[in-house]
């Protein structure tokens, strides 16, 4: 051989050498001992502004926004309670809610968080100019009146009972904002106009890597439980996969991934452990009762309810989550979660038949008793209309697929047909929008309050002065009842939570009865972290994983 | 030659004007950008207003497009259409150096080895080490990259998990704390490596095919039986005759292979998470953001028109026979 030969291939040994001593010090380096963790984010936020339309994303507010405290939070356990202040109901009429900050809370560069912030986030938020994604709350609110330094009376134009979600929003710095298009800052930092990075809350942005990473370090003037970590280091895998790959391999301490079967290799992994919960995110079947579906049978409650009938979703709910989750619950409620005890009443119960002949046996009873007869393919026929509906979701998303062919063969063994609907989301959705569809799965992500519910099930051409568009904007699926929609619209009014839990039920029973929607299940939240890190707890509520980041400890 | 690129430069300018219309014509049709927020029940209408307002969604598309051309041209493509404080043209700048990082890297490895064989194999035909390159081509072009790149992670994991060595990283494009300078360097390709890997396996066997399929055109030739008969050596009758004039084809193929992966080795660098143009784009079209998208694939659109003007080039550098009038 040549001597450049040789050269050559000392050359590529050394390469590799090196590669393996750096690596092997780089895993080492990487062990959460030193008082900082990484954290496999599944996505990366579009921009930090969270308040914004172009940058509100679950993931911005799991990272970034941990700087931002609220005044209210929501624990695990979706009750709601006091963090950087208060927020109380002072008078019913007119409707007025007292904020009151923490004494200590302070800004990381010094100064009070104040009345004012409470004041100046409001006005930010109901500014028309400005693209909030939500003003849900604040724009109910007619005036502010200041009441000392800490502390603001906030005076509803009217009642608004989910007031207390509300003030679980980030409170916003007016000294570092104030004059500034707030379209356009915090894009990628929460700088003041000095430069000095903004937090009210136990860690403060680093800094913000795009399409890599964003690092969040203690805040030292954090007014509540010091922080214990030095560092959290968010790094973005937005692909399963690799996420999963990087928990194993130790290049991440801790994930929170979506539900995916890959996720089962995880649960026997020594050094690993997986907190599950059902989350917000309602998995249900919404019904086209009206114009735009492909039957005249779908405007029949009857036929609705034959549809519910034909439906083991435990069963299908088991063949889904088997391995993740086996023992995720079936949602029975369009407004309450499982979770939420003494609120949650298990109305469509009723359609849970798991055994299969008597569930058969119920949609023939109730075709029987419309004059329906089953042709030679199984499939009813009522009135000359064939009991075949579409049913469709996004396709790509596995596990609702999967979903989607568990439902087709048990509907067609009650004599029901379900045709294979589904197209990408960014097709699906304005179809479903446009009412041109029979039977769509898909999901609302809740926060677990039932504000808001009679848009969805309200009836949609019910138009007042303040709500031009029909209070029924997302009802999509032409279904109205007045005891429905005017339960929800008092529930969204009525300050007595007993009252409220009532009238919501009520609206919920008389949904069970006429069957618009079918709700499946609540997609489960998956945490997994390194054994060796403490105080981790999963907030299966839009609050996160990162809701108690200053209790989290290295082992 | 100059008078050439400038003339093929003043070609390629109603090329990618046509490129332009057609991108945002077909992206604009396919839906509507603010679907999604629209479906969002406590979205705003006032923002939902804004944000037609801002980007024009309401007016003809023709005048939609007028507006982006205006957009595109004057200002660097603007911004996305929910973000006005983020401009395209910075996140293109950041990502398509990560691109060219991987691909260069995975190119030039994968031409360098997939040459050799080829040459080696056509030099050698219907030996074993033929019969072993076609085998190993042919799994190559077979296998899907995905699900390569999923087992190197896992192999490299287990690799880790088992011995606590980290050889290379399954993803990411650095860790945490790189350093600076040469371990900066190391660490990059201690995060690249993978990747590379995955890339270069399919283009290695298509180069490699190419390659044998020209030399075996070339070793027969007159030229190359009259550098034999005048005495010169085989090495230099196969690396300066043959290898020459049999690399058209391939610098044909990488130059539309560069070009292309200019534009992500999209499944490879969304597995990877690597913060490149493929994941860019990913993101784009999951937040239906159609600026970004058409941006991206102005871009995408420019690389290939560059690199074909590169191969012509090279074509001349490589066969002097060839003049360009």
């Amino acid at each position: 051989m040549h001597r450049s030969h040789y050269r050559l291939v000392l050359g590529v040994l050394v390469a590799v050498t090196s590669l393996i001593v750096a690596g092997a010090a780089g895993g080492a380096s990487k062990k959460s001992t030193s008082g900082s963790m990484t954290f496999g984010a599944e996505q990366e936020p579009p921009c930090l502004n969270g308040f914004t339309s172009g940058c509100n994303n679950t993931w911005t507010s799991w990272t970034a926004g941990i700087a931002l405290a609220s005044p209210l939070i929501v624990k695990p356990d979706f009750s709601i309670k006091p963090y950087m202040g208060t927020a109380k109901l002072v008078s019913k009429k007119p409707f007025t809610v007292l904020v009151t900050l923490n004494k200590k809370a302070k800004w990381s560069d010094g100064k009070q968080v104040s009345a004012e912030d409470l004041i100046f986030t409001w006005k930010t938020i109901v500014d028309p100019k400005f693209d909030i994604s939500s003003r849900s709350g604040f724009d109910s609110i007619a005036r502010a009146v200041k009441v000392n330094a800490r502390a603001v009376k906030f005076i509803y134009s009217k009642p608004y009972a989910p007031y207390k979600v509300q003030w679980a929003t980030s409170i916003l710095p007016q000294h570092a904002l104030e004059g500034l298009d707030f379209n356009t800052v915090w894009d990628s930092n929460y700088n003041n106009k000095a430069g000095q990075t903004m937090s009210s809350g136990p860690f403060k942005l680093q800094s913000y890597t795009k399409g890599q990473s964003l690092v969040m370090v203690r805040n030292s003037t954090f007014w509540g439980k010091k922080p214990t970590l030095d560092k959290i280091t968010f790094l973005f895998r937005t692909n399963t996969d690799t996420e999963i790959q990087a928990i194993r391999g130790g290049e991440v301490d801790a994930i929170y991934p979506q539900p995916q079967l890959q996720l089962a290799q995880l649960r026997g992994q020594s050094g690993l452990r997986v907190q599950t919960h059902a989350g917000t995110t309602i998995e249900h079947i919404d019904i086209n009762t009206g114009a735009g579906n492909s039957t005249p049978l779908l405007g029949q409650a009857w036929f609705r309810q034959a549809i519910a009938y034909s439906l083991d979703r435990s069963g299908m709910i088991k063949q889904l989550f088997s391995t993740l989750n086996p023992g995720l619950p079936t949602l029975n409620n369009l407004s309450y979660t499982t979770g939420q005890k003494g609120l949650y009443v298990p109305h469509f119960a009723k359609y849970q038949i798991s055994n299969k002949a008597k569930r058969i046996a119920k949609v023939a009873a109730i075709m029987k008793a419309h004059n329906c007869t089953k042709g030679g393919d199984g499939i009813y026929t009522c009135g000359g209309e064939k009991a075949s509906v579409r049913l469709g979701t996004t396709s790509g998303n596995k596990l609702r697929e999967l979903a989607v062919e568990i439902m087709q063969a048990q509907a067609k063994d009650a004599g029901i047909e379900f045709r294979a609907d589904s197209q990408p989301s960014r097709l699906f959705f304005p179809r479903i929008a446009g009412n041109k569809y029979d039977l769509a799965l898909f999901a609302w992500v809740g926060s677990g309050d039932p504000a808001g519910q009679v848009d969805i099930y309200g009836c949609a051409d019910q138009k007042t002065a303040d709500n031009p568009q029909g209070i029924g904007g997302n009802n999509w699926k032409n279904y109205c009842n007045p005891t429905v929609t005017n339960a929800l619209k008092a529930s969204d009014a009525a300050l007595d939570p007993k009252t409220r839990i009532k009238l919501v039920n009520k609206a919920d029973a008389k949904l069970a009865a006429d069957v618009p929607t079918i709700p499946l299940y609540q997609k489960p939240t998956y945490f997994v972290f390194k054994t060796s890190l403490k105080g981790l707890v999963d907030n299966p509520t839009l609050q996160g994983p990162t809701w108690n980041t200053e209790a989290w400890k290295a082992g | 030659m100059v008078t050439y690129i400038v003339r093929r430069f003043l070609y390629s300018i109603p090329v990618l004007f046509a490129a332009s219309v057609l991108i945002f014509f077909s992206v604009t049709v396919a839906g509507d950008p603010l679907a999604t927020l629209k479906q969002n029940p406590l979205a705003s209408k006032q923002t939902i207003h804004n944000i037609e307002k801002r980007n024009h969604l309401n007016d003809p598309i023709t005048t939609q497009y007028a507006y982006w051309l205006k957009e595109a041209v004057t200002n660097k493509f603007g911004s996305p259409l929910l973000q006005p404080g983020t401009k395209i043209w910075d996140d293109l700048k950041r990502v398509i150096p990560h691109t060219l990082q991987l691909v260069v890297l995975a190119e030039v490895l994968a031409l360098l080895v997939g040459i050799s064989i080829g040459v080696y194999s056509a030099i050698r035909q219907y030996s074993i080490f033929d019969y072993a390159a076609t085998t190993f081509s042919f799994l190559g072009f077979a296998m899907p990259v995905f699900w390569l790149a999923l087992m190197l992670q896992i192999l490299f994991t287990n690799i880790f998990i088992k011995w606590h060595v980290r050889i290379f990283y399954t993803s990411g494009l650095s860790s945490q704390n790189p350093g600076g300078g040469i371990h900066f360097w190391i660490d990059r390709l201690q995060h690249l490596a993978i990747p590379a890997m995955t890339l270069m396996l399919l283009s290695i066997a298509q180069y490699s095919r190419f390659m044998r399929a020209s030399m075996l055109e070339v070793v027969n030739s007159d030229y190359v039986r009259t550098a034999r008969a005048k005495g010169l050596p085989e090495r230099k009758v196969t690396l300066k005759h043959a290898l020459r004039n049999a690399l058209i084809p391939v610098v044909t193929v990488s130059a539309l292979n560069f070009g292309a992966l200019i534009g992500g080795a999209v499944i490879t660098e969304s597995i990877f998470q690597l913060d490149g143009m493929g994941p860019y784009f990913l993101g784009a079209l999951f937040n239906q953001d159609a600026y970004v998208v058409m941006a991206w694939l102005m871009v995408t659109a420019t690389a290939v028109v560059a690199f074909n003007l590169i191969a012509d080039v090279l074509y001349g550098y490589i066969d002097p026979r060839i003049r360009y009038d």
